[in-house]
């Protein structure tokens, strides 16, 4: 095959694309939302800014990063018939996820258990919804690589028909992409 | 009409259309009150003909949500109605159960009407769309669980198309959210957060599952289009009506004592409500210019299309016009709604009611295809009169609403409510003229069931 | 059934370089480094990052058209009104 042949499609079943460019869109709007947002209100952002816990940040964005880059390697190994590595990538990815989830959980435990909610001011109001409608789609993107795991490991899977993987990674990577920019504009950006 | 109890459509087709006259010259009086204030006062005041309008309005539609299942699910599921006997007794309790509780509405005060239907027993009475005697909701209920049972049984025992399975969930939804209607809280914010699940949650929720479901069976007979493709949009203009709708409710807690952050949440997820109805536009489009025949009943095929167009621009932009909690801050409660509003549920709801009938109908009354040209061209020009006259009802509406909101809220002298109600009546007269061309086109279109009925129907190449 | 180009050992590299750029804004985080600049450049990191997912991981580089541009186009739409934000909140 010519390596410079590009395919036409991306990778999986395009429903999936149309339904990443929605959840693209709900974000884009809400991260244009909360810079908008905080432009009138830079002193109250700045500060309580800080009482955020950039270290949990930081683990959270290795721990989403690295679970792509094992989907990836997942996609490989089906791409190369080999479903039980498929499967077993995908583990660590769902592990990744795992830890993702635990450390943010306990980010909120620590705020809710300081009396902050949803009402306290704006700048809590942004980063709880933010990073409360993210982590739904954290867990979505975790139920989706299970169902493909489980699929994986029954052997549903081959060299020649696995856009399901496929489909499965493009969504979780779209998770990925999205706190990619939560993160420093949340976390660092003041 | 490949399966006999598909027939059970006709009747409640001829109600909601029945009923759907009545709304309409409900809702010319009321115009008309808008510039005569005393027209027909005391015998039918404003209030009671508001109520007749808006109850008569949801009554039809459900009536047509009905007879569109009846029709469509036997043969989705490729199997007679479970039960057709079921489906008669339904219509005649929820007509006269409708009828009676608009006769109420006329012929007694309202306090008077609660008293006679033991509303004190569980008080769900007086509440905006809600009007209904607690009876008659009940009635409704016993009437929508029927409903259902009979449409699940019939999917349940045949074939489970991806329509079906929509069609049922949107349905099934309408009923769980009705629900709502039992539940008042005293706390005048809980009440109101509430009844936005009826409402909210209907219209744009679950109600549009009901018209994607439609939408795409139509679709699937009249252009051949593989059925696979169709069910694909369908499923994805669901989910997105789902994602931006749900948490879109939040557009009407902005005003109401709720919350602050439902300012943030309402404005941004509503500002994307009118995405699946844009999808659905070009779904339509596309998949007429894609088909695969020229299906000769050129007047449901224009109707779809219709609704497609006039339920994004109703729903979707208008909607979108004034769904900012900035901006609604000044438009709240005002003739900018009123637009809205007319547009939203004339474009996705009456339309897609109206081009199932027009679908179906020449079927169910022994016709191959379609009807004749003649009965054809005329009801095209009903399509035409009432989406234009629609259409200048709404600019007329805008026009009000923005001169209201100019004058009676952002100006910096703002003036009294009446003072400025005054001032916006030419826009007022110029939606009742046009109310009455509204008329002209649904005359027009019951008309249309009866002229040509003798005269060979269209074929392809006559309708070309 | 075209062969879809793979790519592993080059998505390793990026796996690295995605968290060094990480651990460059967390350390801009931890000082509480502000400032415009400092905010943009933070800002660019993230957009280099996100398009290093959306060519290597997503496996858009491997494909023509408008899907190869997509992740870039939101990309840089969201970045210019994040940044334009940013700078009239300076």
């Amino acid at each position: 095959m010519n390596p410079m042949e590009k395919n036409k499609w991306p990778p999986g079943d395009l429903v999936i694309w149309i339904f990443i460019m929605a959840e693209l869109l709900a974000f884009g709007v809400f991260f244009s939302v909360y810079a908008f947002t905080r432009a009138n209100h830079v002193e109250l952002f700045n500060t309580y800014q800080l009482t955020l816990d950039r270290n949990a940040a930081l683990i959270n964005t290795l721990a989403l990063i690295t679970s792509s880059y094992f989907v990836v390697r997942a996609v490989s190994a089906i791409r190369k018939d080999n479903s039980k590595r498929c499967f077993h990538w995908l583990l660590g990815a769902l592990f990744m996820g795992v830890v993702f989830l635990a450390v943010k959980s306990m980010e909120y435990n620590h705020h809710f258990s300081h009396g902050v909610n949803l009402n306290t001011n704006t700048f809590y109001m942004f980063y709880l919804s933010l990073t409360v409608f993210h982590f739904l789609h954290v867990i979505l993107g975790m139920i989706i690589l299970s169902a493909v795991a489980l699929k994986a490991r029954a052997g549903g899977y081959s060299a020649q028909e696995h856009t399901g993987v496929e489909t499965g990674a493009s969504y979780w990577h779209m998770v990925d992409l999205v706190w990619m920019v939560l993160f420093p504009l949340v976390y660092v950006m003041r | 009409m490949k399966y006999e109890s598909q027939k059970v459509a006709k009747l409640y087709f001829i109600a909601a259309i029945g009923l759907f006259v009545g709304q309409i010259l409900f809702g010319l009086i009321m115009g008309a009150q808008y510039v005569i204030g005393d027209f027909l006062f005391p015998e039918i005041p404003f209030n009671v003909a508001r109520m007749v309008h808006t109850n008569l309005l949801i009554v039809w539609l459900l009536f047509g949500f009905m007879g569109a299942a009846y029709y469509l699910v036997p043969e989705e599921a490729e199997t007679e109605l479970f039960a057709p006997w079921l489906a008669y007794l339904m219509f005649w309790i929820f007509l006269v159960a409708g009828a009676a509780t608009i006769l109420g509405y006329l012929l007694v005060p309202y306090a008077t009407l609660a008293e006679l239907t033991m509303n004190d027993l569980l008080p769900t009475m007086g509440r905006e769309f809600l009007e209904q005697p607690t009876i008659t909701k009940i009635g409704i209920v016993i009437v929508a669980l029927s409903f259902l049972f009979n449409i699940g049984m019939t999917i349940l025992k045949g074939r489970k198309t991806v329509v079906n399975l929509v069609l049922l969930m949107g349905l099934t939804g309408l009923a769980v959210f009705f629900l709502f209607a039992f539940y008042n809280p005293t706390n005048l914010v809980m009440d109101k957060y509430y009844w936005w699940w009826v409402v909210h949650l209907w219209v744009e929720g679950v109600w549009e599952l009901i018209l994607g479901a439609i939408l795409a069976f139509i679709l699937i007979k009249t252009t051949g289009v593989d059925r696979e493709v169709i069910e694909k949009w369908l499923y994805i203009i669901i989910a997105m009506t789902l994602i931006t709708g749900i948490i879109g409710t939040g557009h009407h807690y902005y005003w109401i004592g709720a919350p602050e952050f439902w300012q943030w949440f309402g404005s941004i997820f509503s500002a994307m409500e009118p995405i699946p109805f844009f999808m659905m536009t070009v779904y339509a489009f596309n998949m007429v210019n894609k088909r695969r025949r020229n299906h000769p009943n050129k007047a449901a095929v224009l109707w779809a299309l219709g609704t497609a167009v006039m339920a994004f621009l109703g729903a979707g932009v208008w909607g979108f016009l004034h769904t900012l909690a900035p901006v609604n801050y000044y438009t709240h409660g005002t003739q900018i709604t009123a637009a809205h509003g007319h547009m939203a549920f004339y474009g996705a709801y009456v339309m897609i009611v109206l081009a199932m009938i027009s679908y179906s109908m020449p079927l169910m009354r022994g016709r191959e295809a379609c009807n004749s040209a003649r009965s054809q061209s005329m009801e095209m020009w009903s399509f035409w009169l009432m989406t234009i006259s629609m259409v200048f009802i709404t600019l007329f509406l805008t026009g009000a609403g923005i001169l209201q909101v100019y004058l009676q809220r952002f100006s910096d002298n703002p003036m009294d409510f009446m003072v400025v109600q005054d001032k916006i009546a030419l826009f007022y007269w110029l939606r009742e003229i046009t109310g009455f061309v509204f008329l002209i086109g649904l005359t027009l279109y019951v008309v249309s069931f009866f002229v040509g009925k003798n005269d060979p129907e269209a074929t392809v190449e006559l309708s070309k | 059934m075209t062969e879809k180009k793979t790519f592993i050992r080059p998505c390793t590299w990026i796996y690295l370089l995605l968290m060094a750029l990480t651990f460059v804004t967390w350390f801009i985080g931890t000082q509480q480094f502000s400032g415009l600049q400092i905010s943009l450049m933070v800002l660019g990191f993230a957009l280099l990052k996100g398009q290093l997912i959306g060519d290597y991981f997503m496996g858009l580089k491997q494909v023509s058209g408008f899907w190869r541009w997509v992740i870039t186009i939101w990309l840089l739409l969201v970045g210019s009104l994040i940044a334009f934000a940013f700078n009239i909140a300076a």
